[in-house]
C-alpha cells in the first residue's frame, strides 16, 4: 500500500486515482470532524467537500515530512472556524435531530450487534454526548474532537489549531470538565442511576 | 431503578468510570475513561458519492489509463524485450547451424518424397471416391423403374400423412387447459 506522501506525487503528476484515493483514506476523519464541529450534515458535507478542493489546490505546497492528516486537519480547522465565524447560527443537536444519520446517537447504537435495551442505553448515551460536545466553546470541541475521537497528539494539536502546547493542554482539560458537568447534568454517572430511556 | 438498567455496554462502563474519575480530580483516569469512551464512537462516513462530487468541485480531469503504470506490465514488456533481444543476436548462428544438417541433395530428396507420399494419399482418396459411386449407383439403378419409383412416391405420401396427425394430435393435447378442480 502506498503512503500518502507517495499518493500525493502520484496526484501532483496529474492522476485522478490519486486524487480520489486521497479523499477515500480522508473522508472519514475530516467529515466526522467537521460534522461533530457544526452539528450540521448538511453544511459539514459543504465544508468537507472544500477542505478537499483547498487541500487540492494548495497540495504543492505540503512538507510530505509532515503527516498528511495533520495538514489536511489544518485546512478542516481552518475552514470549520470560518465557518462558525460567520455567524452561522450555532446548532445544538435536538432529539429530532437524533435520528439523522451520522449523529452519535445512531451510530452509538449499534442495534446489530446488540439487545434491543443496550442499543437503547447506547443512543441515550450517544444522544447526550453529542449535546455535551454541541455545549462546549468551539475551541475545545476541537480539541476534544481531535484529542479523543481522533487520536491526534498534543504537538499535532499545537500544529492544527496553532496554538501553544500549554494552551493545547489547558484547553483539553477544561473542555473534559465542562464535558463531564453536561453530561452529569444530564443525568449520567455511577450515582445518579439513570435508568434506560429515562 | 437500578435493578431496570440493562447490562452495561462498554461505553456506558465507561462513561461511569469517567464521571467517577472526574471527582475525585484523577486526570489519568478521566482521560483513559474518555479516550475508551471515544472509540467505541466509529467514524462517520459522509454520504454516498462524495468523492465522486469532491473530484467534480475540484475540477480535477480524468486520466487517461496508462498501460504501463503498473509494475507487473512493465516488468512483462522489459522481458519480452530482453527475449527479442537475445532471439536477435542468437537467431543467425542457430539458422546456420541448422542449414548446415541439410545440404541441396537431401533437401531434393526430401521434396520429391513428400510428392510421392502426397500422390499416393490422392490415388486411395480417388479410389475410396470410386467405391461410394460404385455404391450410389447400385442404390439408384430400382428407381428408374417406374413402378419402384410410384411405391417410393406412395410411401412418402403415407409417412407424410402420419407425420400430420401425429402432430395434430400432440398439438390438440397441449392445448387443453385442465383446471384444478378444488
Amino acid at each position: 500500500m502506498k503512503t500518502d506522501a507517495e499518493v500525493v506525487v502520484s496526484a501532483l503528476r496529474g492522476s485522478q486515482d490519486a486524487y480520489r484515493e486521497l479523499v477515500k483514506r480522508f473522508e472519514r476523519p475530516v467529515y466526522s470532524l467537521i460534522l461533530r464541529m457544526v452539528q450540521d450534515p448538511a453544511s459539514a458535507e459543504d465544508l468537507a467537500q472544500e477542505v478537499f478542493v483547498k487541500a487540492f489546490r494548495r497540495l504543492n505546497t505540503y512538507d510530505p515530512q509532515w503527516k498528511f492528516s495533520s495538514w489536511l486537519f489544518k485546512i478542516a480547522h481552518n475552514s470549520t472556524i470560518d465557518h462558525l465565524r460567520r455567524g452561522t447560527p450555532e446548532t445544538v443537536p435536538l432529539e429530532a435531530a437524533d435520528d439523522e444519520r451520522g449523529s452519535l446517537g445512531a451510530v452509538l447504537a449499534d442495534e446489530t450487534v446488540e439487545d434491543p435495551l443496550a442499543a437503547a442505553e447506547r443512543r441515550d448515551l450517544g444522544r447526550s454526548l453529542e449535546r455535551a460536545i454541541a455545549l462546549l466553546r468551539p475551541e475545545y470541541r476541537q480539541a476534544v474532537l481531535m484529542f479523543y475521537a481522533h487520536g491526534a497528539s498534543y504537538q499535532e494539536i499545537c500544529e492544527v489549531t496553532g496554538l501553544p502546547l500549554g494552551t493545547v493542554k489547558t484547553n483539553l482539560h477544561r473542555a473534559r470538565k465542562e464535558l463531564a458537568q453536561a453530561m452529569t447534568s444530564l443525568g449520567w454517572g455511577p450515582e445518579t442511576g439513570r435508568a434506560l430511556a429515562s | 431503578m437500578n435493578g431496570m438498567r440493562p447490562p452495561h455496554s462498554n461505553a456506558s462502563n465507561a462513561v461511569d468510570r469517567w464521571l467517577a474519575a472526574e471527582r475525585y480530580d484523577g486526570d489519568d483516569q478521566a482521560d483513559a475513561a474518555l479516550l475508551e469512551l471515544f472509540e467505541s464512537l466509529p467514524l462517520i462516513a459522509p454520504p454516498a458519492g462524495f468523492a465522486d462530487r469532491v473530484i467534480l468541485r475540484a475540477g480535477i480531469p480524468a486520466t487517461r489509463r496508462d498501460l504501463f503504470a503498473s509494475r507487473g506490465a512493465r516488468l512483462a514488456v522489459a522481458v519480452c524485450l530482453v527475449a527479442l533481444g537475445l532471439g536477435a543476436v542468437w537467431l543467425p548462428p542457430v539458422l546456420r547451424v541448422l542449414a548446415g544438417f541439410w545440404s541441396f541433395g537431401g533437401l531434393v530428396q526430401g521434396g520429391v518424397r513428400a510428392l510421392a507420399d502426397a500422390a499416393q494419399w490422392l490415388a486411395t482418396a480417388l479410389r475410396v471416391w470410386d467405391l461410394l459411386l460404385t455404391i450410389g449407383r447400385a442404390l439408384t439403378q430400382p428407381l428408374t423403374m417406374p413402378q419402384v419409383t410410384a411405391g417410393l412416391v406412395v410411401c412418402l405420401l403415407i409417412s407424410s400423412l402420419a407425420f400430420r396427425l401425429l402432430r395434430d394430435q400432440l398439438t390438440g393435447e397441449r392445448n387443453w387447459t385442465y383446471v384444478d378442480p378444488i
